[in-house]
């Protein structure tokens, strides 16, 4: 414990650059010079003013030219661009979903997919008014997966998910016309509004891009984040380790990246199997090393403790390091450039989904109908490749910091059970979180989320926001790649307590937690969603007057736009440290930044100084606190 | 009004009440006017705790208040309000050390006040054995006397050691309950002030066990928040001033329990594990043993009173007593005997003779029993290590006093323990319950006789037992560190003193006094992964100083590298560590050219120019101190004592009750050593000197060895 210290991003950077000294002797290209050669960006395209959408054009807005061929002003072609961006991110999140659901449709109990949470598949099913008594567990699991699955395309009604939300903040959403409908419709209708000829209207056009956010957030991502939890296990507080020292030389080293765990689950699986293991020794390792990168990895590092090679904009290093014998990707976040770039080395590319096709891969469709050999005939592809290694480029970073996770909601509420007191307290609550804060032992909370983008120096706004947070009695709950930064830099890490304020410390000594929480993946925000809407109900206060707000400081995604929109229209205020394609209408900037607080009670901040950024969090957490007179 | 809040403006009227008592202590004495409290070697402990400044006179007290108010920030942060917690624990001590400016003795009985270094070192073995699971700090007044009886009365029986402030200490007394140390209630004062003395108890721990230094504050709060398990009964109203010690508690890691709620909701003041509001005062008990994670080690016993260790110390009079079995004067013995698992019927216990119904009443009477034992592992050596612990287990008793061991027990039973129902099986029921608990790695059958009629007593006595005794002594003296093959660690005490490691031989036992090597051979043989670990000595090092690469790797491993080697019988080079609760101390004394040695109990000057307290804080914590070393009273008989700088001749100095304790033993090895008869006389003694000048002329006139022998240093 006495030696517990953080890595730094200078450590990071010092790494990464001995990487693409690799890179260089093998002509391989990278992020970091497709930047320099894309810089500067297209300045209509940053302020949201170009218009694409019919053939008329492309228009873009000038002080001489205020207007589209159609008509349409700056603040209706940023607002369309918007919903648009919108709705790319709720389309994918819920196809993830969608997908989760199809995969629970499958699951047998011999396998390959199995119900490993029965509990919380018979809570859900209770929840969303199946019969459970009697019936056979994978009966239920095929009839609540395919209500999960015509949630998509109801016909009338709702998402089911969002009569978890407090009362206040459903009628808020009937209120404003946003309670999310079927989840296709919400995209469709997005796609519908925003064709030449529709939607002008900022407020409208804003108005659809929050319902299409929540048809995401209680909608998609909450489907694939239970139906995951219901199939491979709701996560609990684990040990594991992040950055690439965590993968090994010796070892055939398999990188799973994407996002669905239904296809690294499998992986995972099979690099354990004595057969395979052995398999890889007659090959001349010393055994299996499965790591992840993105989502992907958080999703087997919550439920497996599989380490995480690294995020977002380190998928190229782990190639670089010439050690790794095959990348695995499903969907999203996956850079085109891998193909190019494992041709370099000996590297296997292999994608899996016919979502997500690349040129210079190994396409190995996978489906959960043929789940078991598909990724056994992946992990004996790797193993194969071991003997292609060229050891003279290889080179790991040693470079690793522990890190618990599994943070699932679940689980913070057993861990709360934990300091409970049971002379005078009840379980199951989120109460001694609640009494933390009110007390103001801990300030507040900050959900810290989303991606990496090179607008920022990698990691250093996730790395640095959550130092000053924490060090401000400030919890910290983190998924996707944010929460992969915390892991690298050591945040995840126990002893991470001891740079924390003296409030935030001792909860963290009592709960025998780290100060930075891992809640998982990206379409785990919806857990967060959970949390908020738990903490509301447990306090009495409305979720826009808890002291907790949401950050994305390095964003970069169209699903980073649509988490945004839910969460805003949760309730939580917002901070964001890139700018959204909204710059050039003022009525959108507005409206995101001030006007929707009409609507549901928050709104979106964006702060590029990142020193600021964390100062407005922490500012608006006191305010809130004194709203209420905590 | 927030948490907080109440907090600061606690802290401030606090900090303001100090000011104008140091102001007016100054004015009325001066400001060179001396300031202390007895018995400590720290100073203000928790002054010196937090800063690592000693306060010699008022002059400094007001400078150092001065250096409280910088502790008074007031952000709005739990730091900030942990400090002001502090800072009015401070103050409070400030204004106790007040009370006892020239010399005053400020607190009467029943109330303590200041508590001596010697206490606290006391304490070190009962809180590591887990004997005292816990420390209760009961402040304020209970709703009706009756609740403060029964609360304090829980906690005594489970051996929590219970300390009070406030009006509860009158409620005590209209009771008529019995308070003191030695019944481990300990009244400390009636003003809230007088809390800090129970809060100077646990920073002494840490300076003391814990080798945290005096200016360290965040090593200090680490230290009592993991390793001291006190809490805090607080009874409402609760007032700022309360809420503001309350604080101090909690940065120390203690949880505070009140019946206050409505204050507590008043101010969102409920924090999970530390500040918990709980209205029915019964449940104050359990409430604060779970805020702590305090377990209690149930052992059912089947008697009709009490069994905890609050009542190992407790006195029986003669007034008050039914009978009493007097080895001293009529045939009595306690034995323990292996036997063939065929030969005994597990939890059979047969009395022989009259119960004591039959004796009358204030009576002096003949008991011998024998505590038969059958186990698979079980050796003829761990006997008497069990056979040592009945003086504890029968202690134990509510209404029971035992002294002594072998054939020299005195066994008192009081009348009210008799008439609670409570016979002769009940102490076969005991040492059964005990025996069977805390050695069931090795015993897997036990049956007790008791025998009470005096021609079965003597038989016992002198046909079985002494003759095993005497076999036993044999053994002893056979057993020395060369005729063994192997040593053993103790870490027990980690617990409070992390990297302090005993290496314990045939000839020199734990510090504490409480493990010898067949303790330790025991506790090893009965939980192998243990704290006592076998030590090899195979590669040794240096013969003279007792020095073994086996021991001192073992030492390295067990102190977590904080130690790297260890000599077993030197005090000048690389001695062993100590971890605080040490019986005796012995530091060089140069005039003389020997040492000085004092133990835990002595409260007077040594001629080192140091006392016990004072000499003790030099060394502890798992530091090596050359020069310095803590260790048992039996060890000072030992033929391996300082054997490196020459052996017991250069032992110059103890206190004169020491020094008649172990006389006998220290003659026979001084003798057998040096051919020197009866040494103790050449020793001297505080009637003889407490200044080394005066010491030496006594010393010279007698001739004692050391004088002649090569310069220690």
């Amino acid at each position: 414990m006495g030696n517990f210290k953080l890595t730094t991003v200078e450590e990071f950077e010092a790494a990464t650059n001995r990487l693409l000294e690799t890179g260089k002797k093998v002509g391989a290209d990278a992020w970091q010079y497709r930047v320099a050669n894309q810089t500067p960006h297209c300045k209509f395209g940053e302020q949201g003013i170009c218009c694409r959408i019919c053939s008329m054009g492309p228009c873009r807005i000038t002080p001489k030219a205020p207007r589209g061929i159609c008509g349409c002003d700056a603040h209706g072609i940023v607002a369309r661009n918007y919903l648009k961006f919108t709705a790319g991110g709720a389309a994918t999140h819920s196809d993830h979903g969608r997908e989760i659901c199809h995969t629970l449709y499958c699951a047998k109990p011999e396998g390959p997919y199995k119900v490993k949470d029965p509990e919380k598949l018979i809570r859900i099913a209770k929840e969303w008014g199946v019969e459970t008594e009697g019936k056979d567990i994978y009966d239920l699991a095929h009839e609540v997966a395919y209500l999960g699955l015509s949630e998509y395309g109801k016909v009338f009604g709702n998402q089911n998910f969002i009569k978890r939300a407090p009362q206040h903040t459903q009628d808020l959403w009937q209120r404003e016309e946003i309670a999310p409908r079927a989840i296709d419709r919400e995209v469709a209708s997005s796609l519908h509004m925003t064709h030449m000829g529709c939607s002008s209207k900022p407020e409208a056009l804003i108005r659809q891009s929050l319902r299409a956010g929540l048809c995401d957030g209680w909608g998609g991502s909450m489907a694939g984040t239970e139906f995951s939890d219901v199939l491979f296990g709701t996560p609990r507080p684990i040990e594991t380790e992040a950055n690439l020292g965590v993968m090994n030389a010796e070892n055939v080293n398999i990188v799973v990246h994407g996002h669905d765990p239904s296809l690294s689950e499998m992986i995972c699986e099979y690099a354990d199997d004595p057969e395979m293991i052995a398999y890889a020794k007659e090959m001349g390792a010393k055994g299996i090393t499965v790591s992840g990168v993105c989502c992907t990895s958080n999703e087997v590092a919550m439920r497996r403790g599989i380490p995480m090679a690294g995020n977002f904009l380190q998928q190229e290093n782990v190639v670089l390091t010439g050690a790794c014998e095959a990348i695995v990707v499903d969907v999203q976040c996956i850079f085109p450039a891998l193909g190019p770039l494992s041709k370099c080395f000996h590297t296997k590319f292999v994608t899996t989904s016919p979502i997500a096709q690349m040129p210079d891969s190994e396409y190995i469709r996978f489906s959960a109908e043929t789940a078991a050999e598909n990724a056994k005939a992946i992990v004996k592809m790797a193993i194969e490749n071991f003997k292609n290694r060229k050891p003279e480029l290889v080179h790991i970073p040693d470079m690793k910091q522990k890190a618990t996770v599994g943070y699932s909601v679940e689980a913070i509420v057993k861990t709360l059970d934990g300091v409970t007191n049971s002379q005078v307290d009840v379980t199951g609550t989120t109460k001694p979180l609640i009494e933390c804060i009110t007390s103001g032992v801990i300030r507040g909370a900050v959900a810290m989320v989303g991606c990496n983008n090179p607008k920022v120096r990698p990691d250093t706004a996730h790395i640095e926001l959550m130092k000053k947070l924490i060090a401000n009695d400030i919890i910290v709950v983190a998924s996707g790649c944010s929460a992969q930064a915390a892991a690298k830099a050591g945040l995840m890490d126990k002893a991470a307590k001891d740079i924390c304020g003296a409030g935030l410390k001792r909860v963290c000594e009592l709960a025998d937690i780290p100060p930075v929480l891992h809640m998982g993946s990206c379409v785990d925000i919806s857990r967060m969603l959970i949390l908020v809407a738990e903490l509301s109900k447990d306090s009495g206060l409305n979720i826009s007057q808890l002291p907790v707000v949401g950050c994305a400081p390095e964003w970069m995604s169209e699903k980073a736009v649509s988490i945004g929109n839910y969460v805003v229209a949760t309730g939580l205020d917002t901070f964001l440290g890139v700018e959204p394609y909204v710059s050039g209408s003022s009525e959108v900037a507005e409206l995101l930044t001030n006007g929707i607080r009409d609507w549901v009670e928050a709104a979106y901040t964006v702060e590029k100084d990142i020193d600021k950024l964390g100062d407005k969090m922490i500012e608006r957490i006191e305010e809130k606190r004194t709203a209420i007179g905590i | 009004m927030t948490l907080f809040d109440v907090v600061f403006k606690g802290n401030d009227a606090v900090y303001g009440l100090t000011e104008q008592a140091i102001d007016a202590a100054i004015a009325q004495h001066g400001a060179d006017k001396a300031v202390a409290f007895p018995d400590t070697a720290y100073s203000l402990p928790c002054y010196f705790g937090v800063t690592g400044t000693k306060v010699g006179n008022l002059g400094e007290l007001k400078t150092a208040l001065g250096v409280v108010k910088t502790l008074m920030t007031r952000e709005k942060k739990l730091n900030d309000v942990f400090m002001s917690g502090v800072a009015t624990a401070l103050c409070a001590e400030f204004i106790e050390v007040l009370k006892y400016i020239d010399g005053a003795v400020p607190y009467e009985a029943p109330c303590y006040g200041h508590l001596a270094d010697a206490v606290i070192r006391e304490l070190g073995v009962p809180l590591v054995t887990g004997d005292i699971p816990g420390v209760a700090v009961i402040l304020g007044t209970a709703p009706t006397a009756q609740e403060a009886v029964d609360l304090v009365k829980s906690y005594q029986g489970q051996g929590i050691l219970v300390t009070l402030v406030g009006g509860v200490i009158d409620q005590l007394q209209e009771m008529g309950y019995k308070t003191g140390a030695n019944v481990r209630v300990i009244p400390l004062g009636k003003d809230v002030t007088s809390v800090i003395h129970v809060v100077s108890v646990a920073v002494r721990a840490a300076l003391i066990f814990g080798n945290i230094q005096g200016g360290d504050a965040a090593g200090l709060m680490k230290y009592t928040f993991e390793r001291v398990p006190a809490f805090v009964n607080a009874f409402g109203p609760l007032d700022e001033v309360v809420v503001a010690c309350g604080a101090g508690a909690v940065a120390l890691g203690f949880p505070v329990i009140t019946n206050d709620v409505a204050t507590l909701e008043a101010v969102n003041g409920k924090v999970p594990k530390s500040i918990i509001g709980q209205p029915d005062v019964a449940k104050f008990n359990a409430t604060s043993l779970e805020a702590r994670n305090i377990k209690i080690k149930i052992t059912n016993i089947d008697i009709p009173v009490a069994f905890a260790s609050a009542f190992e110390g407790e006195i029986i009079r003669r007034g008050d007593m039914q009978v009493e079995f007097d080895g001293s004067r009529v045939d009595c013995a306690e034995l323990v005997q292996t036997r063939e698992a065929s030969e005994i019927e597990d939890h059979k216990i047969e009395v022989i003779g009259p119960d004591i119904d039959e004796m009358p009443v204030g009576s002096k009477q003949s008991l011998a029993y024998v505590v038969e034992v059958a186990g698979k592992t079980m050796q003829a050596d761990f006997e008497p290590v069990f056979e040592r612990k009945f003086h504890s287990y029968l202690n134990c008793v509510e209404g029971m006093m035992h002294t002594g061991q072998r054939d020299m027990i005195r066994i008192r039973v009081s009348k009210d323990t008799f008439n609670a129902g409570f016979r002769l099986k009940h102490i076969g029921e005991v040492l059964y319950a005990k025996v069977k608990s805390e050695f069931a790695a090795v015993v897997d059958k036990c049956q007790v006789k008791i025998y009470s009629k005096p021609e079965d007593c003597t038989r016992i006595r002198h046909e079985v037992a002494i003759p095993v005794f005497d076999k036993r002594d044999e053994r002893l003296t056979t057993l020395t560190d060369e005729s063994v093959d192997v040593y053993y660690s103790c870490i027990m005490c980690q617990a409070f003193s992390p990297s302090h490691v005993c290496v314990v031989t045939p000839e020199r036992l734990g510090l504490c006094g409480a493990v010898s090597w067949l303790d330790a051979k025991a506790t090893n043989q009965l939980d192998p992964q243990g704290p006592c670990q076998v030590i090899t000595k195979e590669k040794v090092i240096d013969e003279r100083i007792g020095e073994y690469e086996d021991v001192n790797d073992a030492v390295r491993k067990f102190s977590q590298g904080a130690l790297d080697d260890v000599s077993l019988y030197s005090i000048i080079e690389k001695p062993m560590t100590s971890c605080g609760c040490f019986e005796c101390i012995c530091g060089i004394e140069p005039l003389s050219n020997g040492v000085c040695i004092a133990n835990r109990e002595y409260a007077g000057m040594t001629p080192i120019g140091m006392t016990f307290s004072e000499l003790a804080s030099m060394t502890g914590g798992g530091v090596q101190t050359p020069g310095f070393m803590g260790h048992g009273k039996h060890f000072i008989a030992s033929k391996k004592f300082m054997k490196a700088e020459g052996g017991v001749a250069r032992i110059v100095w103890m206190p004169k009750e020491l020094k008649e304790t172990v006389a006998d033993r220290l003659n026979e090895t001084a003798k057998e050593l040096y051919g020197i008869e009866n040494f103790c006389d050449m020793i001297g003694d505080e009637t003889v000197a407490e200044d080394p000048e005066t010491l030496l002329a006594f010393l010279e006139e007698k001739g004692h060895p050391a004088l002649t022998m090569e310069p220690m240093m």
